[in-house]
């Protein structure tokens, strides 16, 4: 019997969300078929791949982040390099050091290193905090006022904060906002409804679904970010056709595989091979879930990725 | 599967103020039903400008426009017994929200209507009747058989035609609901999309009792698989039970705000 291929092309689509401005201006979203179903329609714009700059510096990194980074003594510096960084279409800026229990940079300073990095990059930027909500809103809210018309992503808006992060950074300044939900599915809708009821324009919003590195649940996030997908594509949800931003390694970094020292666990081998597998195989995952774009690290992950995207597309 | 479909009943020449709208094609009470019902929730909205023997064409494409383009293209269902009325109003129909729905065809001397949806790649409702009630079931299915072939002779997709067993008043026919509801599971056992005039059930109830019972009737129809119905979306409680239903049978992903949206 012959082969009859019946593409699985849905009536809805997911939202494209551009970010940044100028030549590398990028779009993500606005495909209507499940994640690298290009054997059913061709994907309206590739997933995305985010390098993660932390305004901690580089000291508690693996050798290879070290090394790309030589020479770079601002965020700015690091900022510019990552721009150059092949595979990379934006840059996350985290403000790991703003946290009032850690060495609680102030709000003006993030500012100035937000405006200096501005300067010397035209990659479309994504902001991160410091996971303080109180301190992130208002971060994210000066932020996103300094660099107007920069078309900027702040992640994210929670629960908790939505009302001052979506209202300021989406409605006030015109930038992108993210909703931040914890594998949840249910809460992901609900903060995308209430971010739109304050007014946003569901076309300037994101989702960042939650993640967790392989192994540390991951499970939960594939099954989330599954649902999400067959709710937009196939029930037609307009309050989840928003695209997905995934940072993936705050969370792969973060776990034993790619902290614990090689003199500490000799029989796992290179803590950067170890380190960089955990960043790789959870943004693939990711990617294959339905993630629109993955926030990572290290060179060696953005170019493993980058490869990943190419051939699967 | 695919959330509930409500189809708003509201624009219709039984109403003294909306025939009157339409006799003066004056937009503005039109206008303002249609914005009620998309307001609380309907998919669809009905148009229904009786059977306008001498004006249908004209009346129907009005109609149509105005409400399209006033709405986002706002589907709609085009209800009239003038066959060239509804046609007329397919040519000025703009589908990116959805096809038109031909209301509607039955058994009997409105089958031709069925041609006239699959000439036009429109839905069709589809009547289990020919000339009244139908006594039985038995006599439903035999219909549903009919419209069904009629449909496929034509080239339709049976999924474009919404086969409607016909609800019936509670005040009267008290002992036929279950066989109502019965009919249903059978038509949705075979695949079948299913629609109806919900608000028959309650016809001649006191006001205050109507929407309680059209609650009831629809929660256990959807629970036999039906698929769509002709209702009044300004009905609170109706539409609040249609969403909790959807949330229920995961039609719809639930959110704390899930009766808002």
């Amino acid at each position: 019997m012959p082969f009859t291929n019946k593409p699985q092309v849905f009536n809805a689509k997911i939202n494209t969300v551009e970010l940044g401005v100028g030549d590398k201006k990028i779009a993500i979203g606005g495909e209507n078929v499940l994640p690298f179903y290009t054997f059913d329609a061709p994907i309206e714009n590739l997933p995305k791949i985010g390098v993660e700059i932390s305004d901690a510096g580089v000291e508690n990194e693996v050798e290879g982040i070290k090394a790309f980074y030589e020479g770079c003594n601002t965020v700015a510096e690091r900022a510019k390099k990552a721009a150059t960084m092949p595979g990379a279409d934006f840059l996350a800026i985290r403000f790991e050091s703003a946290d009032p229990n850690g060495e609680n940079t102030s709000v003006e300073d993030c500012v100035k290193v937000a405006k200096e990095v501005a300067e010397a990059t035209d990659m479309p930027l994504v902001f991160m905090g410091c996971k303080n909500v109180e301190k992130d809103a208002q971060i994210f809210t000066a932020v996103a006022d300094a660099l107007q018309g920069k078309n900027i992503l702040v992640l994210s808006a929670r629960e908790e904060d939505y009302k001052t992060v979506a209202a300021s950074a989406g409605l006030a300044y015109g930038q992108k906002v993210g909703a931040e939900s914890a594998v949840d599915i249910n809460l992901a809708k609900q903060l995308n409804v209430l971010i739109t009821q304050l007014g946003v324009a569901s076309a300037n919003v994101v989702m960042n679904l939650g993640s967790a590195a392989a192994g540390y649940g991951y499970e939960y996030v594939a099954s989330t970010m599954d649902r999400v997908k067959a709710a937009a594509l196939s029930q037609n949800d307009a309050m989840l056709q928003m695209p997905v931003v995934t940072p993936v390694s705050t969370e792969t970094w973060s776990v034993k595989e790619s902290m614990a020292s090689e003199e500490d666990m000799p029989e796992w081998g290179s803590r950067e091979t170890r380190g960089v597998d955990m960043e790789v195989v959870t943004a693939a995952a990711c990617l294959a879930s339905g993630s629109n774009a993955v926030i990572l690290r290290h060179p060696q992950s953005v170019e493993t990725i980058s490869k990943l995207i190419k051939e699967l597309a | 599967m695919a959330k509930f479909i409500t189809i708003g009943e509201r624009i219709h020449c039984i109403s003294p103020v909306i025939r009157e709208a339409m006799n003066t094609q004056n937009p503005e009470p039109i206008l303002k039903r249609a914005k009620e019902q998309i307001d609380a929730g309907a998919t669809y909205l009905d148009v229904n400008i009786g059977p306008a023997e001498s004006n249908g064409v004209e009346l129907m494409q009005w109609a149509v426009k105005l409400l399209q383009e006033n709405f986002d293209n706002v589907p709609l269902a085009l209800d009239t017994a003038n066959r060239k009325a509804i046609e007329a109003g397919i040519q000025v129909y703009n589908r990116a929200k959805g096809k038109p729905i031909v209301n509607s065809a039955d058994a009997g001397d409105r089958i031709e209507n069925i041609d006239l949806a699959a000439a036009n790649d429109a839905i069709v409702i589809a009547l289990c009747s020919k000339a009244g009630v139908p006594a039985d079931n038995d006599e439903r299915m035999a219909y549903c058989q009919e419209l069904l072939e009629r449909g496929m002779e034509h080239g339709m997709e049976p999924t474009d035609m919404l086969f409607d067993p016909l609800f019936l008043v509670i005040k009267g026919m008290q002992d036929k609901q279950m066989d109502v509801l019965e009919a249903i599971k059978m038509l949705t056992d075979m695949g079948l999309r299913t629609t109806g005039g919900l608000s028959n059930v309650s016809n001649g109830m006191p006001k205050h009792i109507r929407p309680i019972m059209d609650s009831a009737m629809v929660a256990m129809a959807m629970m036999n698989g039906l698929s769509s119905a002709i209702v009044n979306p300004c009905d609170l409680r109706l539409m609040e039970t249609i969403k909790s239903f959807d949330i229920i049978k995961d039609n719809d992903l639930y959110a704390d705000s899930y009766l808002e949206i």
